[in-house]
């Protein structure tokens, strides 16, 4: 579905080199790596604001190079969460359809059932400056969510939130998944979360694919000493609690 | 700043430099008002005043949006796209602003009124030597680097991650740009607007240089200071140069008001 091929980047001082990972269609699949290894670019690179220096991303077997942003039907909730701070909640996740002349009365359907199962239709006049972390992390997720797309990149979804909301969200994305359907490439750097949520597990080191694999896989056998130096000793309970 | 600072010499010391100096500016301007206030009725009844004026709200208007449209693009090109000798560009963009407004007037003189590319300009109609076309073009040339700084760091204080989130979410790269950057910049545009009208309203010396001082042609409020001080109308004088100050307090008041000082770049102009 999702096929990066030996893909290289380089900005700035930083890297990637010969970047090979194969998503399957539908699949939940999440990228685990330390700060700073380039999981936000190669999201970027799949949602196309980069173009690779070397390799190919495919999307459905297809070369993306010449597919725009906007025609890769891609949801992106980003680390930050990069609501549209002019625009209140309501306005901020009926952007997409009202670019797309949806007409309104669908629109307001559409908003209205995404916010009910987000639990924000208390929020949708409020503007973005005026929300914590957890409820901008769901208009995010409503505002992507909406355009129903094929692939949903998320971020670091739940790394502002307190354990609470965490354990909330998780469940709830894992929810999401099942309910649309998408294939979804999301990007952490906590142990617990890839565990309790990805079908398969890609660790990155250093701008470097390392090792792909299921949970318990992955953090059961390292397949080197540096992955293994990034995993930790302890197995995890999340793995065996599945 | 709970510290009493007059039980410190050094700070008294400090403190009495800046006090003095506010009491300069306020002596200076307050000068001018205290002459020219209570005349100000009757001098904007003269048909001088008047015609000074309306000149002066025409050329600064239309110099104003024609800085507005121009500045954005360039601006946004500065800020985003990556073009060859950009650091070239940024300081050539700059060079007006740190001439004197008389040089450029020079440059301005010279160029449409000797080169073959301004008696053409002439031929089709479009005369800048000594016309109001020459006093808008003056204006333009001396704000329009400032309006283009203004912009650039309005723009640059976006995120262009908003704008790839848009593009995500369907938007071409022009829908982008003006539904997200332009409205994001709003402040920004206000603000430079504001400070970049003003600045046309009491631009003198390039205006001076390429479209001259003749009373009733190209008199607006700054020439017609210049022309009634020479001559020793001091009413009229006066008028203008309220005028003047009046609407240089409220456009920095403005200014000041939608974070001008939060801009970069713009601090101290
Ligand atoms: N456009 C860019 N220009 C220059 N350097 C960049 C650019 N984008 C990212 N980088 C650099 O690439 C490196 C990897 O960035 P990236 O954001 O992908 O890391 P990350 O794995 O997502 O880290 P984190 O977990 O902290 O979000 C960083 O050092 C970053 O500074
Ligand atoms: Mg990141």
């Amino acid at each position: 579905m999702i096929k990066l091929a030996d893909v290289s980047i380089t900005l700035g001082d930083f890297s990637l080199k010969n970047v090979h990972l194969e998503i399957r269609k539908g699949e939940f699949f999440t990228i685990l790596g330390p700060t700073g290894t380039g999981k936000t670019v190669i999201l970027e690179l799949i949602a196309g604001l980069y173009r690779p220096d070397a390799g190919k991303v495919l999307i459905n077997g297809a070369d993306s190079e010449n597919i725009p942003p906007e025609k890769r039907e891609i949801g992106f909730v980003y680390q930050d969460y990069a609501l549209f701070p002019h625009l209140n909640v309501y306005k901020n996740i009926a952007f997409g359809p009202r670019l797309r002349k949806m007409p309104p009365s669908a629109i307001k359907e559409n908003v209205q059932g995404l916010a009910d199962m987000l639990e924000i239709t208390h929020l949708l006049a409020r503007f973005p400056g005026t929300l914590s972390g957890g409820e901008q992390q769901r208009v995010s997720l409503a505002r992507a969510l909406i355009m129903k797309p094929k692939i949903l990149l998320m971020d670091e979804p739940l790394s502002a939130l307190d354990p609470n909301t965490k354990r909330m969200l998780c469940g709830e994305l894992k929810r999401v998944h099942e309910k649309y359907r998408c294939t979804v490439v999301h990007v952490t750097h906590d142990f617990n979360e890839a565990a309790m949520l990805a079908d398969r597990i890609g660790v990155i080191l250093k701008g470097k694919v390392k090792q792909v694999g299921v949970p318990r896989e992955v953090f059961e056998r390292p397949r080197d000493q540096e992955v293994k130096n990034f995993l930790g000793v302890e197995p995890l309970k999340a793995v065996y609690a599945r | 700043m709970k510290k009493l600072w007059w039980k410190d010499k050094f700070n008294i010391f400090m403190a009495a430099i800046a006090y003095l100096t506010l009491l300069f500016i306020i002596a200076a301007i307050g000068t001018v008002i205290m002459k020219g206030f209570p005349h100000i009725g009757k001098s904007l009844a003269t048909p001088e005043i008047q015609f000074a004026v309306k000149l002066s709200l025409y050329t600064s208007l239309i110099s104003t949006v024609l800085c507005i449209v121009i500045a954005i693009p360039v601006a946004f090109v500065l800020a985003r796209v990556d073009i060859p000798f950009k650091s070239l560009f940024n300081t050539l963009l700059d060079l007006p602003l740190a001439l004197p407004p008389v040089v450029s007037g020079v440059c301005l003189l010279l160029f449409f009124g000797t080169t073959a590319f301004g008696a053409w300009l002439e031929e089709i109609g479009l005369p800048f030597v000594f016309t109001i076309k020459g006093i808008i073009i003056a204006q333009i040339f001396v704000n329009l680097p400032f309006m283009i700084r203004v912009m650039k760091s309005t723009i640059l204080s976006v995120s262009p991650r908003l704008e790839f989130i848009a593009r995500t979410l369907g938007c071409t790269p022009t829908q982008a740009f003006w539904k997200i950057t332009l409205p994001l910049s709003r402040n920004g545009i206000i603000a430079g607007t504001v400070i970049t009208w003003a600045r046309a309203l009491g631009e003198f010396g390039a205006a001076l240089m390429l479209a001259g001082a003749t009373r009733f042609r190209t008199e607006t409020l700054p020439i017609s200071l210049f022309l009634n001080m020479s001559t020793g109308d001091l009413e009229e004088a006066m008028a203008a140069a309220n005028l003047l100050i009046i609407i240089s307090i409220i456009s920095l008041y403005i200014f000041n008001k939608l974070g001008g000082d939060f801009i970069g770049g713009t601090r101290g102009v």
